[in-house]
């Protein structure tokens, strides 16, 4: 069942409208400079002048290749290793706890060894990304096989299921809610190593754009990249989420946790 | 087909000796009740001849060949309806008919889906169906591929008395259409009465045979005839029977056996 369109929804943006209004009649009206934060006429024309160079989209492509090729590789690491620990219970003691002992190193604190062993450029910044995926992926997959209902295991053998049978009819889709979290999960983090990325100095990139209009004083342009950095975010999401639906469609909560 | 179970005892890791020399067979088509109190090791039997778990000691035998493991024509019900929830109601039944073709697979469950009268539910999801729709759906699940014996661990006593009226008249239409050997569990003497051939009543601790008895009035049982309320009374006699025989040696209460609470 589709929930509908309910009015009330749009309530939310009754705040962020209004203080947008406000802060851009209080800048016409000359009360405020809007030097540091610019009204939203401004950031408007930043952001067309932006697009009209070009050099937006070539910002926004810079940064979804790098975060996509992050993404793809650490959730695929992390989905390997987590159904290896979760499915085997020598790859778990083998490797769990070393992963766990990575995992406790604050993931910021690779930046200066990945640029030593890296360089400054894109392989390092992919790498970082990879890292900040790979973890919620690798975990949301080894807690998922391991809660895997035992009595549904049981069905499979029951009715024949040899074990491969067992892993791809039953163990992978009742661990697909779970790994489908924990991808929306890893995709956040890679956008936040992304920027982090981006920071430790890119030539182009959204990150650098945030850079840049901060070494020349300009607000707007800051702002712009902020925003775009959240629809990018969210637009990334919601392609994982709508890819995923058809998956879900079983369960009740899908669309509550959209 | 014939099952045998010959002096089969299970002791668990934990050391738990959960049965003790078993003997039950269960001739081709009949339907076998073993009656007993919680506890008294009905599930782990069943678990151990559907080959989830292995025997300590003794057979297990289909037709006088010995098994271990699970085996094609060895099907079960649990005490859950355990369905998979991310397969429609159709492919749910379909799940049971892993070695029947899609055409075969296809006929069966839409045949069977009617038998449950749950006809036009087949692409529904588990979840949109009741306790008893989704118990019906198992025991469909189970008798799709034919099986020649079917267990059935105490399927209806999560349901309420009216469903579960209805859930016995549906599982014998389907066995007198199927003729499955049906090994069952239950701690309900009517339904064990209303359903069996025979009656196995065990006791616990470790779990035992106590007795055996054959239910006589014919079939179709009529729950309101006399003969009915006697047979019941036969049995209510031998379980009690069973309880005082043998006082638990720990003392404690033996209320706490009686095989209707
Ligand atoms: N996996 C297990 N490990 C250890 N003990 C068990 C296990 N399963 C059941 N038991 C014990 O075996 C006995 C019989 O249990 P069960 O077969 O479930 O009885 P019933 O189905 O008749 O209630 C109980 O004492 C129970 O605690
Ligand atoms: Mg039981």
């Amino acid at each position: 069942m589709r929930p509908r369109f309910s009015p009330t929804a749009l309530a939310g943006l009754i705040v962020p409208v209004a203080l947008a209004i406000g802060w851009e009649a209080v800048v016409q009206a000359g009360l405020a400079s809007g030097r540091l934060l610019p009204p939203p006429s401004r950031l408007f024309l930043s952001a067309a002048a932006l697009v009209r160079s070009g050099e937006m989209q070539t910002h926004v492509l810079a940064t979804l290749t790098r975060v996509l090729i992050g993404f793809a590789i650490g959730s695929g690491l992390g989905t390997l290793f987590g159904m290896a620990t979760g499915a085997s219970g020598v790859a778990r003691r083998l490797l769990d706890p070393s992963i766990q002992g990575l995992r406790a190193i604050p993931s910021l604190a690779w930046v200066p060894i990945f640029i030593l062993w890296l360089g400054i450029f894109e392989t390092s910044k992919i790498a970082l990304i990879a890292m900040g995926v790979f973890f919620p992926v690798y975990l949301g997959m080894l807690t998922a096989i391991q809660s895997v209902d035992r009595k549904l295991i049981e069905v499979g053998r029951v009715f024949g299921l040899t074990s491969t049978g067992i892993a791809f009819r039953i163990t992978w889709p009742a661990v697909m809610p779970v790994w489908i979290a924990s991808l929306r999960s890893g995709l956040g983090l890679g956008f936040m190593f992304l920027v982090a990325a981006e920071l430790m100095g890119a030539s182009e990139g959204l990150g650098y754009l945030l850079v840049d209009g901060q070494q020349m004083g300009r607000a707007d342009t800051i702002v712009v990249a902020m925003i775009v950095f959240a629809l990018l975010g969210k637009a990334a999401d919601s392609v994982l989420v709508l890819l995923s639906l058809p998956l879900l469609r079983w369960q009740d909560t899908v669309r509550a946790r959209m | 087909m014939k099952l045998t179970i010959d002096h089969v005892g299970k002791t668990y890791a934990d050391g738990t000796e959960a049965l003790r020399g078993i003997q039950v067979t269960a001739g081709t088509g009949e339907i076998v009740a073993i009656l007993g109190g919680s506890g008294c090791g009905k599930t782990t039997l069943l678990r151990l001849v559907a080959g989830l778990d292995q025997a300590s000691n003794g057979d297990i035998r289909l037709d006088d060949q010995a098994i271990s493991g699970t085996h094609p024509a060895v099907s079960a019900v649990f005490q859950e309806p355990r369905l998979l929830p991310w397969l429609s109601v159709g492919d749910n039944i379909g799940f049971g008919g892993q070695r029947l073709t899609a055409p075969e697979r296809a006929r069966r469950v839409e045949a069977l889906l009617e038998r449950i009268g749950l006809a036009g539910y087949g692409k529904r999801w588990p979840r949109d169906l009741s306790g008893g729709q989704q118990q019906r759906v198992a025991i469909a699940r189970a008798l799709i591929g034919h099986p020649g014996i079917l267990l059935l661990d105490e399927p209806f006593s999560a349901l309420d008395p009216f469903t579960r009226a209805t859930q016995h008249g549906l599982v014998l239409d389907l066995w007198r259409e199927l003729r499955p050997t049906i090994l069952m569990v239950t701690h309900d003497v009517d339904e064990a009465v209303f359903l069996a051939d025979r009656i196995v009543i065990m006791k616990p601790r470790p779990g035992r045979v106590h007795e055996e008895m054959a239910v006589d009035p014919p079939r179709p049982r009529d729950r309101l005839a006399p003969a009915f309320d006697l047979m019941k009374r036969r049995v209510m006699r031998a379980i009690d029977r069973s309880l005082t025989e043998e006082r638990p040696r720990d003392g404690t209460a033996q209320g706490q056996f009686s095989p209707w609470v």
